[in-house]
């Protein structure tokens, strides 16, 4: 009961942030500007595509750096004080935040995607069978680095001191983190790449997300 | 059992031994005024059980020895000030004592239960308000509310009646509604205490709950937490604003450099800082011969606190009532006119700074 009321508070203070409007309103309209800037150039690669790319690289960072500054910002202003003296477990509070984020960031990316591929069939003669089936691919990679990528910030989160070295430790190490799995298959020439991403993902992501939870656990407020 | 009583005619403090329930005759050895004391029964006494009991406790920070040997026993319907120096080891305390610091060495239990091991089941029983009260900024007031009442397991269809009681006796209602990012300090540090009281707690765990707050606030603040006390509400709170503590503690602790100093009711901390018969006089007339009371027999020393007041010493060998009697009669004879003869009693943070003191000499 606890954790479903800790998530429901979290999402809804999540979408209703002006960082998740300028992303569900943000990527779309990112996704038209990369139509209208690439239609003449971008020959070969479907604005579908090119959108999805795109809107996985930046809701990848942006999940990871909202959910360090997030983190930060609440253990400055003791908020977590409030919570902790309740009889609730810690992992609820990360896990929940970790679950908003990204089901808001999935939902923003979902959405401009979408766009792509409406523009995609409205305006080529590509069938929408074969966009669809090259979006899902890419798609399925940006949810992997988009978890990857928060759960990089909540562990950067947890254990960094200040904003600023919060801020700049997830864009590092979280970029870096988050190429892992899409590299892989690559690497080692696997043919069917998207469930080993995919796998990748939650593994990566798990562990991050206990390590996160253990030093949150550990920490004295 | 012992019990510390002060006369209510010379205000001199005395102490009296008897047996739960039984009601003696006391005679003040000062005034020899004749009075009566009764000693809780057995029953009664079930409020002397401890509620929360810190034994030895010490907290390192590396190199830093924040609390050493901390030990204190809060009883049920006590309200327990924790006075201080900043970084005498007051938050710290407090962050134990919750759960939300682990201690180094020692034990603390609160309602019987061992913190920081059933820190879930003692949770239950603890109302606790930060110094620094955070709430997430994007709720509203009552949003956030009714969150920390469902996790502190309100049942929900009393949930929002409580929060619009306690609202209303904290006169808060009219934020209700408004976002937390547009409140005042004040305001949050209120409903701080709301947040805290919501569960109707055994224990109130306040960490300066008054600093912030205007005047007339804090006095609705004290005047809802004797109240509290009253109905069996056991409140520690810590305060620098010593009139405050002094106002409502029931019993008080010094603490400095991670030590305790003292503990013990206002008037048993007060009873160890008089070490002699004070009187304070206020003439609305003073005439040349104002010194000549210091021939009488008996007066030790007499100090000027302003134009009109004076501090006057009493050998402690001497009948103290005689000697008020022949400084009253001396300075009548002079053509003194008298406004007030009192005998001194020390404020407490006149007490504060003579433990302080006494323990800066000890370390």
């Amino acid at each position: 009961m606890s954790f479903s009321l800790i998530f429901k508070d979290e999402l809804k203070g999540f979408y209703k942030s002006k960082v998740m409007i300028f992303l569900w309103i943000g990527l779309p309209v990112l996704a038209l500007l990369v139509h209208i800037s690439t239609s003449n150039s971008a020959e070969g690669m479907s604005i579908s595509l090119i959108t999805s790319l795109i809107v996985s690289s930046i809701g990848g960072l942006l999940a990871s750096v909202m959910l360090t500054v997030n983190i930060i910002n609440e253990k400055d202003t003791h908020v977590y004080d409030l919570f902790l003296i309740r009889p609730i477990k810690r992992w609820y509070l990360l896990v929940s935040k970790f679950l908003a984020v990204y089901i808001c960031v999935s939902i923003a990316c979902i959405l401009a995607i979408s766009l792509g591929v409406m523009i995609d069939y409205f305006e080529s003669e590509i069938f929408l069978n074969f966009i669809i089936e090259s979006v899902t691919e890419s798609f399925i990679m940006s949810l992997s680095v988009i978890a990857i990528s928060s759960g990089v910030g909540i562990l950067i989160g947890v254990i960094s001191p200040s904003i600023v070295v919060g801020v700049v430790l997830v864009i590092f190490v979280g970029n870096y983190v988050s190429s892992i799995p899409s590299i892989i298959p690559f690497v080692f020439d696997i043919e069917n790449p998207v469930a080993i991403v995919l796998a990748l993902g939650a593994i990566v992501t798990i562990i991050l997300m206990a390590l996160g939870i253990l030093l949150f656990n550990r920490k004295q407020f | 059992m012992q019990k510390t009583i002060r006369c209510p005619n010379c205000q001199k403090i005395t102490k009296c031994t008897g047996k739960p329930g039984e009601t003696i005759k006391v005679t003040c050895p000062s005034c020899g005024a004749v009075g009566k004391v009764t000693f809780e029964s057995i029953k009664d006494l079930s409020s002397e059980i401890s509620l929360v009991s810190i034994k030895n406790i010490s907290k390192k920070y590396k190199d830093v020895l924040a609390l050493n040997n901390v030990s204190f026993d809060i009883k049920k319907g006590e309200i327990f000030g924790y006075i201080g120096p900043n970084g005498a080891g007051k938050t710290t305390t407090i962050k134990i004592m919750v759960g939300l610091l682990n201690k180094t060495a020692g034990n603390l239990s609160i309602n019987s239960y061992k913190m920081p091991e059933q820190k879930e089941k003692a949770h239950r029983f603890i109302g606790y308000m930060p110094q620094e009260v955070g709430f997430q900024k994007w709720r509203t007031a009552n949003h956030a509310l009714t969150t920390f009442g469902k996790l502190s397991g309100i049942d929900k269809n009393v949930l929002q009646k409580r929060i619009d009681e306690n609202l209303n006796i904290f006169n808060l209602t009219e934020y209700k509604n408004k976002k937390i990012s547009n409140l005042s300090g004040g305001t949050i540090q209120k409903l701080g205490i709301v947040q805290a009281l919501l569960h109707n707690p055994k224990l109130l765990i306040l960490d300066e709950p008054l600093s912030g707050l205007d005047p007339e606030s804090r006095y609705q603040v004290k005047k809802i937490l004797k109240e509290l006390s009253n109905n069996g509400t056991t409140v520690f709170f810590s305060s620098h604003i010593l009139s405050d503590v002094q106002d409502i503690a029931t019993k008080i602790c010094i603490l400095d450099w991670g030590h305790v100093i003292k503990i013990g009711s206002l008037d048993e901390l007060k009873s160890e800082f008089i070490e002699e018969n004070q009187i304070e006089i206020i003439l609305s007339k003073r005439s040349d011969k104002f010194k000549e009371i210091s021939n009488i027999p008996g007066v030790k020393n007499i100090i000027e606190k302003s134009l009109q007041k004076f501090l006057v010493t009493v050998d402690k060998t001497e009948d103290f009532d005689e000697v008020i009697h022949k400084i009253t009669k001396t300075l009548l004879e002079n053509d003194n006119r008298i406004r007030s003869i009192t005998p001194a009693s020390p404020s407490l943070d006149e007490v504060y700074q003579y433990y302080l003191r006494k323990g800066g000499e000890k370390q």
